[in-house]
């Protein structure tokens, strides 16, 4: 390590013989070298969130990032597929499901690696986790709107697929939060889903009852203000989550 | 530093500012108390806090670091009551903090690493290149800048957390087991590195080494079950020790002796 009186200087700088500090020289030269440009992305996300670190954490997503990629060109990728063929719109049976999973993997105290340090920082970590969630439901939401269009299902639906998955989410955040671990989040909301996919389809007869029915658009919104009440109740500093 | 049994407010612009002020800190875990009644004042210089496994050095590191609570008691840091949520926000903002368990993204590079947490803390982003270049100096990382964490030892990722400890240049540094899997030279170099920062700030290490704290330390504080049982000068720690207590250097001498007079 280099201890000088001054940051970064290493020691023998401060003894060039043309008079030159050459400690400063090598920061100014290490600081353009290791500079990191953001992407156009980054600093439009900067600007409307008028937080830089913000916008940083939001194109980052370390542990968000990959998992959502994937999950988001599989399940387009499949339901396209079984769109074109009965003409089920089976996608949005799968997409809560995938988003819970995608979720619940995302945030809280056992599953952010750096979680501690994040909770020392004066960008919140829920507000990092609020707008990659955010982020990401815009996005599908687009997504959701051009497949729905693409495959000639009601842009309806696609709003009748964003509410459960708001509270498919919701729950496995809640249920990652609680117990600590991401695969309990995982399971909880994918079981919450099926049972939810399974009882609409035994009480209406069709498959998809879950996402077309508009009567159970206000309950899950009260399942994702309940889920979104616990995780607030959840990592609320009193407890003092280890 | 650290001033013994006071806890009178001083009158604003007179004296040296008092970055860190605890009365009466409590904290507990379901009816395991942590901390148990710590009372400080302490301004710039270099605070060591020693204790044994379980002293409650940690929970106090981390109700410093504005991450825990407390259950009971009042916190001031620099000069602001972290309670309030912007008081919190311009607290962290100039604070630096190492927990004990540095977690960190295996993906990153070091220097992404660091930017990535003075840009959490509200670093001016133009700033930020240049004060990550210097903390990685400080830290003499600059081979391994551009290496993924993942590819990183022990003791370079402790280097790496200390980095983005003092990327922002804070008024309040908290460290907790700094030296933990650091090489006897680079422990060296970093007790140099903590009378530097200590100058301009308070910098508060938690330690199981005796050594880093007689190496570096002003003022020092000894916990046992929760509870501060010494404060007082290297020096006066080591006075304790005279003819009693076991260990092979003169501080050790002093560190269990005050810790068998706590615990009988």
């Amino acid at each position: 390590m280099i201890f000088p009186n001054e940051p970064g200087l290493p020691v023998s700088a401060h003894d060039s013989p043309d008079g030159v500090d050459l400690g400063r020289v090598w920061t100014s030269v290490a600081t353009e070298v290791w500079r990191r440009h953001p992407g156009w992305l980054e600093r439009t996300a900067a600007r409307v969130l008028r937080s830089p670190g913000l916008a940083r954490a939001l194109v980052t997503a370390p542990s968000l990032l990959l998992p959502w990629l994937i999950s988001t060109v599989v399940v387009f990728g499949a339901g396209a597929l079984i769109t074109l063929g009965p003409g089920q719109p089976a996608v949005w049976l799968v997409a809560p499901a995938v988003a819970a999973v995608g979720i619940a993997f995302s945030y809280g105290p056992g599953i952010d690696p750096a979680w501690e340090l994040s909770s020392s920082c004066a960008v919140s970590d829920r507000m990092v986790l609020l707008t990659r969630a955010v982020a990401v439901f815009a996005l599908n939401a687009v997504l959701g709107l051009l497949a729905s269009v693409a495959s000639g299902a009601a842009a309806a639906l696609t709003f009748g697929w964003l509410l459960p998955m708001t509270a498919v989410s919701a729950l496995a955040l809640a249920a990652a939060v609680a117990a600590r671990s991401a695969v309990v989040g995982a399971g909880a909301g994918v079981a919450a889903w099926v049972i939810t996919v399974l009882a609409s389809q035994t009480v209406s007869g069709q498959l998809t009852a879950s996402v077309t029915n508009a009567h159970a658009y206000l309950p899950y919104l009260a399942v994702a203000a309940c889920c979104a009440t616990a995780v607030i109740y959840a990592v609320r500093p009193e407890r003092g989550l280890q | 530093m650290l001033r013994h049994g006071r806890h009178l407010r001083r009158t604003p612009g007179k004296g040296p500012p008092v970055n860190v002020e605890l009365t009466g800190i409590h904290r507990s875990f379901g009816k395991n108390k942590a901390v148990d009644g710590v009372s400080l004042e302490l301004d710039t210089g270099v605070f060591g806090l020693l204790g044994p496994n379980g002293a409650g050095k940690t929970s106090l590191l981390r109700m410093l670091a504005t991450v825990l609570p407390p259950s009971s008691g009042e916190i001031r840091l620099l000069e602001r009551d972290p309670r309030h949520p912007a008081a919190r926000r311009e607290i962290r903002r100039r604070l630096g903090y190492l927990p004990q368990n540095l977690g960190y993204y295996p993906s990153f590079t070091v220097v992404e690493f660091i930017e990535y947490f003075a840009l959490l803390k509200e670093m001016p982003s133009a700033a930020v290149p240049k004060a990550v270049a210097v903390a990685v100096e400080r830290v003499d990382l600059g081979a391994k800048a551009k290496a993924k964490l993942r590819t990183l030892s022990g003791g370079m990722l402790r280097r790496v957390g200390i980095a983005q400890a003092i990327v922002n240049d804070p008024d309040l540094l908290l460290l907790d087991e700094p030296t933990a899997g650091l090489d006897p030279e680079q422990r060296v170099q970093f007790r140099a590195l903590l009378r530097s920062l200590g100058e301009a700030a308070t910098v508060i290490v938690s330690t199981h080494l005796v050594e880093d704290v007689g190496a570096a330390c002003t003022e020092v504080a000894l916990m046992s079950a929760g509870e501060v049982v010494f404060r007082g000068t290297p020096g006066e720690l080591t006075a304790r020790g005279a003819g009693h207590g076991v260990g092979d250097a003169p501080l050790e001498r002093g560190y269990s002796a005050v810790l068998s007079a706590a615990r009988s």
